[in-house]
């Protein structure tokens, strides 16, 4: 193909990638070293309410001719980063070892990454062993029962996410019949949304029971393409049925097992649906989350969107850095093939 | 499907465990789910219930209005063993529509599909409550006329008339189709040309897609707004389209690519030798080809805007709004349990099409990723 | 069930429209819009609306997330807001509401002179509501225990630890205590209640003080008597829980104080009181704040437009309108729409309770305290540690947005 037809061809993904992905994130990185900020003067104002008239010494921003607030862009370099990652905090935490890891989780960032890392990186074995365990099981049913198990398998997939997890918080807040269920079971009082590990582990939970079918009608379609010869090989060398697994399956899948770990670590690294689906933000807070949190004006308007930025531009950094493993194993094939 | 024989010779032990894993799993897969089904057929008092066998039976539900006797259960039991008759017997009943193997044509399927809606709608939705009810009549003390299961479809007809919620799933069915077809033609466009061209740049093209993937959404769309706003495009349907298109860019163009990789690039060149132009081969020899894999992309593509919430809770208004953000402002309204009922019957509604269509296309996912996006 | 599917069928197979009421006296033809916040008295100004046709209601519970950008273009995408005490505020300053002095006196005779709300003597919005939390309580379960109700937090402790020793409640207290907004506004009240300003006159942060101490450990306390999950708690969950009898007290919204008596979903129906909220201390004011809300009409839009919006405005806040829900909201109203739900909030506005204040601050420090609090309250810092980190984060925030230098 010349190069030509080649643009052609790419040329409308392209755009719309560069105008609505590239283009807003050079936007964020810009506004990751900015501040907007008006200036404010103290006026004495007479205001009526349906609780009475009040004259008082108000703050308020300046406005210009046209009677809009001016604001000012103000390039502050590294400032809206190191109110983030807050330095002091850190070093405070850091002087005074037994109570580091309380302190630097009152930070929201770290406490932030923290949250999100774990779930990253707890969720991807689980999906990874569980989508495989259950693709070769279904494989060996009967082809009367594979249909409908492979139907209601896929169903926590398809169905909406923030449905999906409100369904699942419905099950367990208050006395939810399975937190009551477990009660019963255990003789004990549980409040499954009292605590923070409780929180975190439906959070897992949720994530791992949304995730599993879509590796798993992965991997299983990679199973129809282990080619029997090889199996029939290795029965035949008298190889058990776990180094079967090891030796022939396992391998024949490892580009899907790597496809699944990317698409499922970037998807988990932007956790954002748990926290509010779960009301978790009191125990347990995400990179997302934060960023969303300064992004969104308070009850007054206020809105960091510097911050904001900022922490954005770290999120994005922390996903390719723990892509880099699985990124440079895609780079190599690509550049073989 | 020819899974590896040798899988299903397995010894007693392996095939129990095996079994009693995929049991576990499905249970946990449809619990949460079918628990939603129950908990919107049933007034606050129930549903809220703490007691597990409360929420199923329904006393205060019954009680206040009513339910499912002996005989409505019965029909309802009849009309889906009558539904799973008929769509098993779709190959001996549409017949005139099958090719030579037996298997159906496309015709044949939608055919065969439509039936068995149908059955289930008609069996369920009005010979049940009538039935049912002369059958009431007639023994009206008998004990298989007194309520069995307390129900309410209250809540479903408080979203769907009361609230008009049909206009948010005209809204949504709108942006999906939009979403799907332009996402696919413009993926299959990419996905071909990066298919076929080994350069440098189309390397980069690929590893900066990647990236693009991984990035946090809100970020990216919240910036979305004010330019939006400014352009006049806040609650115009086609500029969502347009974004969720352009999001879902990364991973289409990806799953396409691979798809077409695995088509053997002699095919289009030896359309290409007999004079078409690269459009025409891609159109009229490659395309042919590809559909699994253009359906399995498509499907996903689906997913994403059909669930999609955080693009269309920023950019639509009330009259233009989908379904999904339609659904979060009945929770967030909140005043009254009852209010809550209402969004989980919203809820339970707007899953339906989304099991129709993996219902309708199982096998072509299945088969599709067997034969593109796993390989490549 | 039966009548249901039938009517479902039905209403499917003739393609019956939802009829809103009419209920409009005029008839509208210049296109309208209005965006506002999504409970359930906003529905009903936003149905009444409609029936005046060519109107468009967008009822967004994350209606502050647009609001700015939507007036503040050019013309604006939507004709009316709804606004509240604290929402209003940067609408105002950034000249994007428009006064409506003239109007009013054209055609807003009928309007009660509490309904207006101005700055400087511009009318910049039309109220019709108010709102604040308040006590409500089991009046059986006091009675049985011989308990007064109580007007100050310390002795809704004594209360509390009462009915807990009774056995007739396992947690005797729910509140709106979730983290994030809720909480923010528990704190807001509480200090509040000690009268301590929140800011210096320099627009510095004064909350980690010994008042500030005094309300999270009152808070904490209250904590003490509720269900364990207390910080996922929003205005539903405590109306529920006060609605299945898992609670004796709790200080919530006017709003839903109708649900107690709600036969589908209660099961405390006639069983509940109302009061003025709690005072933080003996012979304090009620610690809780006084909430409004209202319409006001885009700055970025013609006069015609304006005028037309301002009519439909009346027709969806009339009386015949909201006397049609006298329970759904403390209604403003010329006559007066009387309903025994506003007996709390009427008391504690009484009571000295302040309005939540108007001012560019005050959001900061309320989202601190929705994010900060809850370490506090679940135990990981201590209430100093939690006051100097919602401080810190004022002053970064403040400084971000040029409030302070």
């Amino acid at each position: 193909m010349n190069n030509r037809t080649f643009w052609w061809f790419v040329g409308p993904s392209l755009f719309m990638m560069v105008l609505f992905i590239a283009g807003p994130l050079v936007g964020v990185a810009v506004q990751s070293f900015q501040q907007q900020r008006a200036s404010f003067e103290t006026v004495e104002r007479e205001s009526c309410t349906p609780f009475g008239c009040t004259t008082e010494e108000a703050t308020v921003p300046i406005t210009g001719d046209d009677g809009r607030i001016i604001t000012r862009t103000v390039w502050v370099g590294w400032d809206n980063y190191a109110a983030l990652l807050n330095g002091p905090a850190v070093r405070n935490a850091l002087a005074n070892p037994g109570d580091a890891l309380r302190q630097l989780a009152q930070i929201p960032f770290w406490d932030a990454l923290r949250f999100t890392v774990t779930f990253a990186l707890v969720t991807l074995p689980l999906v990874i062993v569980l989508g495989l365990l259950l693709a070769l099981a279904v494989n060996t049913l009967t082809e009367q029962l594979k249909g409908p198990t492979i139907f209601v398998t896929l169903l926590p997939f398809i169905i909406t996410p923030v449905i999906g997890a409100l369904a699942i918080r419905w099950l367990f807040i208050g006395d939810g019949i399975l937190t009551a269920g477990l009660e019963r079971l255990l003789q004990q009082e549980i409040a499954m949304f009292a605590q923070g590990w409780t929180i975190e582990l439906m959070m897992l939970g949720y994530r791992v029971w949304h995730v599993v079918p879509f590796a798993f009608v992965i991997f299983y379609a990679g199973l129809q393409t282990v080619a029997s010869e090889r199996l029939e090989a290795a029965g035949i060398d008298g190889a058990t049925r776990w180094q079967k697994l090891r030796h022939v399956i396992v391998p024949h899948l490892m580009p899907l097992i790597v496809f699944v770990s990317l698409i499922h670590l970037m998807d988990s690294y932007r956790v954002f649906d748990e926290i509010v689906g779960f009301s978790a933000s009191g125990y347990r807070i995400s990179l997302q989350w934060l960023t969303y949190d300064f992004l969104i004006p308070d009850e007054s308007g206020n809105r960091s969107i510097g911050r904001a930025s900022a922490s954005a531009v770290l999120t994005m950094i922390g996903i390719v850095v723990i892509l880099i493993p699985l990124l440079r194993n895609t780079w190599k094939e690509q550049r073989q093939a | 499907m020819n899974g590896p024989s040798n899988l299903h010779r397995l010894p007693g032990i392996w095939r129990a465990s095996s079994n009693v894993l995929v049991a576990v799993w499905l249970l946990i897969a449809i619990f949460p789910i079918a628990w939603l089904v129950v908990m919107s057929v049933k007034l606050p008092i129930d549903a809220f219930a703490p007691n597990i066998f409360d929420v199923l039976g329904g006393p205060e539900t019954k009680a206040q209005i009513g339910g499912l006797s002996t005989y409505d259960l019965a029909l309802l039991i009849l009309t889906v063993i009558l539904t799973a008759s008929v769509h098993s017997a779709r190959r001996f009943l549409f017949r005139p529509f099958a090719d030579t193997t037996g298997e159906l044509k496309v015709g044949g399927v939608i055919l065969s599909y439509l039936t068995t809606a149908l059955t289930l709608g008609v069996g369920a939705l009005l010979v049940t409550p009538w039935v049912g009810t002369a059958l009431e009549r007639l023994t009206p003390d008998g004990p298989l006329s007194q309520p069995l299961l307390g129900a309410t479809l209250q809540h479903f007809r408080a979203v769907w008339i009361d609230n008009a919620f049909y206009v948010h799933l005209q809204n949504s069915l709108l942006i999906t189709g939009g979403v799907v077809a332009i996402s696919l033609t413009i993926g299959a466009l990419a996905g071909y040309g990066l298919a076929r061209k080994s350069s440098q740049i189309a390397f980069w093209i690929l590893i900066i897609a990647l990236v693009f993937r991984a990035l946090p959404h809100s970020t990216l769309v919240t910036g979305y707004l004010p330019p939006f706003i400014e352009l006049g495009l806040y609650g115009q349907q086609f500029a969502v389209i347009i974004v969720l298109v352009a999001i879902n860019q990364p991973f289409t163009i990806w799953m396409l690519r691979s798809f077409f990789t695995n088509v053997p690039s002699s095919l289009d060149e030896a359309a290409m030798v007999d004079g078409a132009t690269r459009l025409q081969a891609f159109w009229h020899v490659i395309m042919p080809v590809m559909w699994p894999g253009v359906i399995t992309t498509g499907l996903f593509s689906f997913m994403l805007a059909y669930n999609d919430y955080l693009v269309a809770a920023l950019l639509l208004d009330g009259q233009s709004q989908t379904m999904v953000p339609a659904i979060m402002q009945y929770f967030n309204r909140e005043t009254t349990l009852t209010d809550q009922l209402e969004a989980i019957a919203a809820a339970v509604s707007i899953t339906g099409p989304l099991f129709i269509l993996v219902l309708v296309f199982q096998k072509q996912i299945v088969s599709g990723l067997t034969q593109g996006a796993v390989k490549g | 069930m039966k009548r249901w599917i039938i009517g479902l069928a039905a209403a499917f197979a003739l393609g019956v429209p939802s009829t809103a009421m009419a209920q409009c006296s005029i008839n509208n033809e210049t296109p309208l819009t209005m965006l506002s916040n999504s409970f359930e008295a906003w529905k009903i100004m936003s149905d009444a609306m409609t029936s005046c046709g060519n109107f468009e209601g967008t009822l967004d519970a994350d209606y502050r997330l647009k609001v700015n950008d939507a007036l503040a273009a050019n013309p604006a995408v939507f004709s009316m807001v709804g606004v509240s005490n604290s929402t209003l505020t940067p609408l105002v300053a950034d000249g994007l509401v428009r006064p409506l002095n003239d109007l009013v006196e054209q055609y807003g005779a009928d309007l009660l002179p509490s309904q207006l709300i101005t700055v400087d003597g511009d009318i910049v919005a039309i109220s019709m509501m108010v709102n604040a939390q308040h006590l409500m309580y089991r009046a059986d379960i006091l009675d049985v225990l011989g308990l007064d109700v109580p007007e100050t937090y310390p002795e809704v402790l004594e209360v509390a630890a009462e009915i807990q020793d009774s056995g007739l409640v396992d947690y005797p207290l729910v509140g709106t205590f979730g983290a994030g907004w809720n909480l923010g506004e528990e704190f807001v009240n509480m200090y509040l209640g000690y009268d301590t300003p929140m800011f210096t006159a320099d627009n510095r942060p004064n909350v980690n003080n010994e008042d500030g101490v005094a309300a999270l450990e009152m808070l904490k306390a209250l904590g003490e008597y509720m269900d364990p999950e207390y910080l996922s708690f929003d205005s539903t969950a405590a109306q529920q829980k006060m609605q299945q009898s898992q609670a004796a007290m709790t200080n919530l919204w006017a709003t839903r104080a109708a649900a107690m008596d709600n036969a589908e979903e209660s099961e405390v129906v006639g069983m509940v009181e109302f009061a003025a909220a709690p005072a933080a201390f003996a012979g304090g004011a009620p610690a809780t704040t006084l909430w409004w809300d209202g319409i006001s009409i885009a700055a970025n839009i013609s006069d015609e437009e304006a005028e037309a919006a301002f009519k439909v405005l009346l027709e969806g806040i009339k009386y015949d309108v909201l006397s049609q829900h006298p329970d759904a909201a403390i209604w403003l109203s010329n006559p007066a729409i009387e309903s025994d739900v506003a007996v709390g909030a009427q008391a504690s506005a009484a009571g000295g309770a302040p309005a939540y204040p108007s001012s560019n601050l005050i959001g900061i420090m309320h989202n601190a305290a929705g994010e900060f609090i809850p370490a506090y309250l679940n135990g990981e810092t201590s209430a100093e540690e939690a006051l100097a980190a919602m401080e810190d984060a004022y002053l970064t925030a403040a400084q971000e947005n040029g409030l302070i230098n």
